[in-house]
Protein backbone atom coordinates (compact mmCIF):
# COMPACT_ATOMS: atom_id res chain seq x y z
CA UNK A 1 0.00 0.00 0.00
CA UNK A 2 1.43 3.12 -0.99
CA UNK A 3 1.17 6.40 1.52
CA UNK A 4 -1.07 7.71 -0.85
CA UNK A 5 -3.40 5.39 -0.87
CA UNK A 6 -3.05 4.58 2.62
CA UNK A 7 -6.05 5.26 5.30
CA UNK A 8 -5.03 7.79 7.95
CA UNK A 9 -4.60 6.15 11.24
CA UNK A 10 -6.61 9.30 13.05
CA UNK A 11 -8.77 11.18 11.28
CA UNK A 12 -10.58 14.20 12.90
CA UNK A 13 -13.40 16.19 11.21
CA UNK A 14 -14.73 19.33 13.59
CA UNK A 15 -16.14 23.08 12.78
CA UNK A 16 -13.22 25.67 11.99
CA UNK A 17 -13.65 27.27 15.84
CA UNK A 18 -10.74 28.28 18.21
CA UNK A 19 -12.25 26.11 20.74
CA UNK A 20 -12.20 22.80 18.39
CA UNK A 21 -7.70 23.61 18.01
CA UNK A 22 -7.37 22.21 21.79
CA UNK A 23 -9.86 19.12 20.74
CA UNK A 24 -6.82 18.58 18.29
CA UNK A 25 -3.85 19.12 20.16
CA UNK A 26 -5.13 16.68 23.02
CA UNK A 27 -6.02 14.12 20.10
CA UNK A 28 -2.34 14.62 19.25
CA UNK A 29 -1.13 13.96 22.85
CA UNK A 30 -3.02 10.77 22.76
CA UNK A 31 -1.91 9.64 19.56
CA UNK A 32 1.83 10.42 20.50
CA UNK A 33 1.33 8.52 24.30
CA UNK A 34 -0.51 5.49 21.91
CA UNK A 35 2.59 5.16 19.88
CA UNK A 36 5.65 6.19 22.48
CA UNK A 37 6.47 9.11 20.62
CA UNK A 38 9.16 11.27 22.35
CA UNK A 39 7.89 14.11 24.24
CA UNK A 40 10.09 16.77 22.66
CA UNK A 41 8.96 15.34 19.58
CA UNK A 42 5.56 15.34 20.12
CA UNK A 43 5.47 18.98 21.31
CA UNK A 44 6.92 20.18 17.97
CA UNK A 45 3.92 18.10 16.16
CA UNK A 46 1.78 19.80 18.76
CA UNK A 47 2.83 23.45 18.27
CA UNK A 48 3.23 22.60 14.39
CA UNK A 49 -0.44 21.33 13.63
CA UNK A 50 -2.00 24.40 16.45
CA UNK A 51 -0.32 26.52 14.12
CA UNK A 52 -2.06 25.06 10.87
CA UNK A 53 -5.03 24.77 12.66
CA UNK A 54 -5.08 28.53 13.77
CA UNK A 55 -4.19 29.45 10.48
CA UNK A 56 -7.58 27.42 9.47
CA UNK A 57 -9.61 29.58 11.89
CA UNK A 58 -8.66 32.89 11.48
CA UNK A 59 -8.03 33.22 7.37
CA UNK A 60 -10.04 30.19 5.52
CA UNK A 61 -13.21 31.19 6.44
CA UNK A 62 -12.58 35.31 5.94
CA UNK A 63 -16.71 35.96 5.28
CA UNK A 64 -17.93 34.65 8.63
CA UNK A 65 -19.49 31.42 7.91
CA UNK A 66 -18.78 28.18 9.61
CA UNK A 67 -16.06 26.03 7.86
CA UNK A 68 -14.96 22.61 8.10
CA UNK A 69 -11.85 21.96 9.68
CA UNK A 70 -9.59 18.11 9.16
CA UNK A 71 -6.66 16.78 10.71
CA UNK A 72 -5.27 13.30 9.46
CA UNK A 73 -2.46 11.36 11.13
CA UNK A 74 -0.75 8.78 9.73
CA UNK A 75 2.56 6.86 10.84
CA UNK A 76 4.80 6.05 8.36
CA UNK A 77 7.68 3.65 9.29
CA UNK A 78 9.62 6.15 11.20
CA UNK A 79 7.68 9.00 10.04
CA UNK A 80 4.74 10.97 11.19
CA UNK A 81 2.69 12.54 8.36
CA UNK A 82 -0.25 14.97 9.62
CA UNK A 83 -2.43 17.24 6.88
CA UNK A 84 -4.13 20.20 7.95
CA UNK A 85 -7.55 20.87 5.41
CA UNK A 86 -10.27 23.05 5.26
CA UNK A 87 -12.44 24.30 2.62
CA UNK A 88 -11.95 27.52 2.35
CA UNK A 89 -10.20 29.82 -1.15
CA UNK A 90 -6.91 28.77 -0.32
CA UNK A 91 -3.20 30.27 1.11
CA UNK A 92 -2.62 34.01 -0.34
CA UNK A 93 -0.43 36.79 1.24
CA UNK A 94 -2.64 39.04 3.08
CA UNK A 95 -1.64 42.61 3.75
CA UNK A 96 -4.77 42.92 5.96
CA UNK A 97 -3.74 39.74 7.91
CA UNK A 98 -4.84 39.99 11.66
CA UNK A 99 -1.47 37.95 12.89
CA UNK A 100 2.39 38.61 12.98
CA UNK A 101 3.28 36.39 9.56
CA UNK A 102 4.53 33.88 12.18
CA UNK A 103 2.74 30.41 11.50
CA UNK A 104 3.76 29.20 8.22
CA UNK A 105 7.73 30.07 8.78
CA UNK A 106 7.34 28.37 12.18
CA UNK A 107 5.75 25.26 11.06
CA UNK A 108 8.45 24.91 8.56
CA UNK A 109 10.55 25.13 11.29
CA UNK A 110 9.13 22.49 13.25
CA UNK A 111 8.64 20.05 10.93
CA UNK A 112 11.26 17.90 8.75
CA UNK A 113 9.18 19.23 5.13
CA UNK A 114 6.66 21.35 4.90
CA UNK A 115 3.69 20.66 1.55
CA UNK A 116 1.37 23.27 0.61
CA UNK A 117 -1.34 22.30 -1.91
CA UNK A 118 -4.60 22.28 -3.16
CA UNK A 119 -7.24 19.59 -4.77
CA UNK A 120 -10.70 18.50 -4.56
CA UNK A 121 -12.03 22.28 -3.59
CA UNK A 122 -9.72 21.79 -0.76
CA UNK A 123 -6.34 23.41 1.14
CA UNK A 124 -3.80 21.24 3.06
CA UNK A 125 -0.72 21.54 5.08
CA UNK A 126 1.01 18.56 4.33
CA UNK A 127 2.98 18.35 7.40
CA UNK A 128 6.04 15.20 7.78
CA UNK A 129 7.85 14.94 10.87
CA UNK A 130 10.76 12.58 11.68
CA UNK A 131 10.49 10.56 14.44
CA UNK A 132 13.84 9.45 16.79
CA UNK A 133 14.90 5.55 15.58
CA UNK A 134 14.73 5.01 19.36
CA UNK A 135 10.94 6.19 20.30
CA UNK A 136 10.37 6.45 23.89
CA UNK B 1 -2.71 42.89 16.56
CA UNK B 2 -1.33 39.17 17.79
CA UNK B 3 -3.14 36.00 16.60
CA UNK B 4 -4.21 35.22 19.63
CA UNK B 5 -6.29 38.85 19.88
CA UNK B 6 -7.74 38.32 16.05
CA UNK B 7 -11.49 37.85 16.20
CA UNK B 8 -11.98 34.26 15.14
CA UNK B 9 -14.99 32.52 14.22
CA UNK B 10 -15.77 31.15 17.62
CA UNK B 11 -19.81 31.70 18.52
CA UNK B 12 -20.56 30.35 21.54
CA UNK B 13 -20.76 26.44 21.26
CA UNK B 14 -24.45 25.97 20.85
CA UNK B 15 -23.43 22.56 19.36
CA UNK B 16 -20.47 21.05 18.25
CA UNK B 17 -20.15 17.93 15.89
CA UNK B 18 -16.73 16.30 15.55
CA UNK B 19 -16.37 13.13 13.40
CA UNK B 20 -13.57 10.73 14.24
CA UNK B 21 -11.81 8.12 12.54
CA UNK B 22 -9.27 5.59 14.13
CA UNK B 23 -7.45 2.62 13.49
CA UNK B 24 -7.93 -0.06 15.74
CA UNK B 25 -5.50 -0.87 18.05
CA UNK B 26 -4.22 1.06 20.58
CA UNK B 27 -5.16 4.51 19.31
CA UNK B 28 -8.47 3.97 20.40
CA UNK B 29 -8.89 3.64 23.67
CA UNK B 30 -6.55 7.35 24.45
CA UNK B 31 -7.75 9.22 21.54
CA UNK B 32 -11.66 8.29 22.12
CA UNK B 33 -11.56 8.93 25.46
CA UNK B 34 -9.60 12.33 25.41
CA UNK B 35 -11.41 13.42 22.50
CA UNK B 36 -14.77 12.82 24.46
CA UNK B 37 -13.62 14.77 27.36
CA UNK B 38 -12.72 17.89 25.51
CA UNK B 39 -15.82 18.29 23.77
CA UNK B 40 -17.97 17.14 27.15
CA UNK B 41 -16.34 19.71 28.91
CA UNK B 42 -16.93 22.63 26.30
CA UNK B 43 -20.65 21.53 26.42
CA UNK B 44 -21.14 22.24 30.29
CA UNK B 45 -21.55 18.76 31.03
CA UNK B 46 -21.65 18.40 34.80
CA UNK B 47 -19.03 15.70 35.74
CA UNK B 48 -20.68 12.55 36.65
CA UNK B 49 -22.14 12.21 33.18
CA UNK B 50 -18.62 12.66 31.97
CA UNK B 51 -17.72 10.08 34.12
CA UNK B 52 -20.28 8.05 32.35
CA UNK B 53 -19.09 9.16 28.80
CA UNK B 54 -15.78 7.70 29.65
CA UNK B 55 -16.95 4.62 30.77
CA UNK B 56 -19.06 4.18 27.85
CA UNK B 57 -16.14 4.92 26.21
CA UNK B 58 -13.55 2.29 27.50
CA UNK B 59 -16.54 -0.38 26.39
CA UNK B 60 -16.77 0.57 23.16
CA UNK B 61 -13.22 1.11 22.81
CA UNK B 62 -12.55 -2.45 24.08
CA UNK B 63 -15.24 -4.03 22.37
CA UNK B 64 -15.89 -2.64 19.16
CA UNK B 65 -13.14 -3.13 16.99
CA UNK B 66 -13.74 -7.27 16.73
CA UNK B 67 -16.61 -5.80 14.81
CA UNK B 68 -15.00 -2.69 12.85
CA UNK B 69 -15.78 -3.87 9.07
CA UNK B 70 -12.79 -2.50 7.81
CA UNK B 71 -9.86 -2.14 10.62
CA UNK B 72 -11.24 1.70 11.65
CA UNK B 73 -14.27 2.44 13.72
CA UNK B 74 -15.27 5.66 12.42
CA UNK B 75 -17.28 7.61 15.55
CA UNK B 76 -19.03 10.63 15.35
CA UNK B 77 -19.54 12.99 18.39
CA UNK B 78 -22.63 15.97 18.20
CA UNK B 79 -23.73 17.97 21.44
CA UNK B 80 -25.91 20.52 22.11
CA UNK B 81 -26.42 21.75 25.60
CA UNK B 82 -28.79 19.26 26.84
CA UNK B 83 -26.75 16.24 25.54
CA UNK B 84 -24.61 13.61 23.51
CA UNK B 85 -25.29 11.78 20.75
CA UNK B 86 -22.60 9.17 19.59
CA UNK B 87 -22.44 7.13 16.53
CA UNK B 88 -20.10 4.12 16.61
CA UNK B 89 -19.88 2.42 12.72
CA UNK B 90 -19.03 1.25 10.59
CA UNK B 91 -19.48 -2.08 12.52
CA UNK B 92 -20.01 -5.19 10.37
CA UNK B 93 -23.48 -6.90 9.72
CA UNK B 94 -24.73 -7.81 13.35
CA UNK B 95 -22.02 -5.76 14.64
CA UNK B 96 -23.72 -3.24 16.75
CA UNK B 97 -26.05 -6.21 18.41
CA UNK B 98 -22.72 -7.90 18.95
CA UNK B 99 -21.14 -4.79 21.12
CA UNK B 100 -24.06 -3.93 22.61
CA UNK B 101 -23.56 -8.43 23.94
CA UNK B 102 -20.43 -7.91 25.20
CA UNK B 103 -20.51 -4.76 27.20
CA UNK B 104 -22.74 -7.27 29.59
CA UNK B 105 -20.61 -7.24 33.01
CA UNK B 106 -21.76 -9.68 35.36
CA UNK B 107 -23.28 -8.61 38.74
CA UNK B 108 -23.57 -4.88 37.31
CA UNK B 109 -25.82 -5.52 34.12
CA UNK B 110 -25.20 -3.88 30.59
CA UNK B 111 -23.14 -1.29 30.73
CA UNK B 112 -23.88 0.58 27.67
CA UNK B 113 -27.58 0.33 28.13
CA UNK B 114 -27.47 1.32 32.05
CA UNK B 115 -25.45 4.71 31.16
CA UNK B 116 -27.15 5.61 27.73
CA UNK B 117 -30.43 7.66 28.02
CA UNK B 118 -30.97 6.12 24.58
CA UNK B 119 -29.62 3.22 22.42
CA UNK B 120 -30.39 1.99 18.60
CA UNK B 121 -29.57 0.29 15.52
CA UNK B 122 -29.02 1.93 12.41
CA UNK B 123 -28.06 0.50 9.38
CA UNK B 124 -25.08 2.81 7.51
CA UNK B 125 -23.10 2.42 4.59
CA UNK B 126 -23.97 1.66 0.66
CA UNK B 127 -27.11 -0.57 0.83
CA UNK B 128 -27.09 -0.75 4.55
CA UNK B 129 -24.30 -3.62 4.43
CA UNK B 130 -23.16 -2.13 7.83
CA UNK B 131 -24.35 -0.93 11.43
CA UNK B 132 -24.01 2.33 13.66
CA UNK B 133 -24.64 1.89 17.14
CA UNK B 134 -26.24 4.83 18.50
CA UNK B 135 -25.85 6.22 21.86
CA UNK B 136 -27.33 9.34 24.10
CA UNK B 137 -26.67 10.59 27.00
CA UNK B 138 -28.61 13.72 27.90
CA UNK B 139 -27.50 15.94 30.78
CA UNK B 140 -28.96 19.42 30.34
Amino acid sequence: MTLATATPDMELALPARAANIAVVRHALGAFGEAFAIEEETLSNIRLAVTEACTNVVVHAYPDGREGSLEVCATLHEEELIVVVRDEGPGIAPRTDGPGLGLGLPLIASLAGSVLLGRADERTEVRMTFPLSSARA
Amino acid sequence: MTEAQAPVNDEPPAGNSVFLRLATGPLAAPVLCRVMSMILTRADCPMDRLDDALILCDAISVHAPVYASDGHLALTMATDTRGIELRVGELCERGASMLLADAEVPGVGNVLERISDELRVEPSGAGGSHEELVLTLRFG
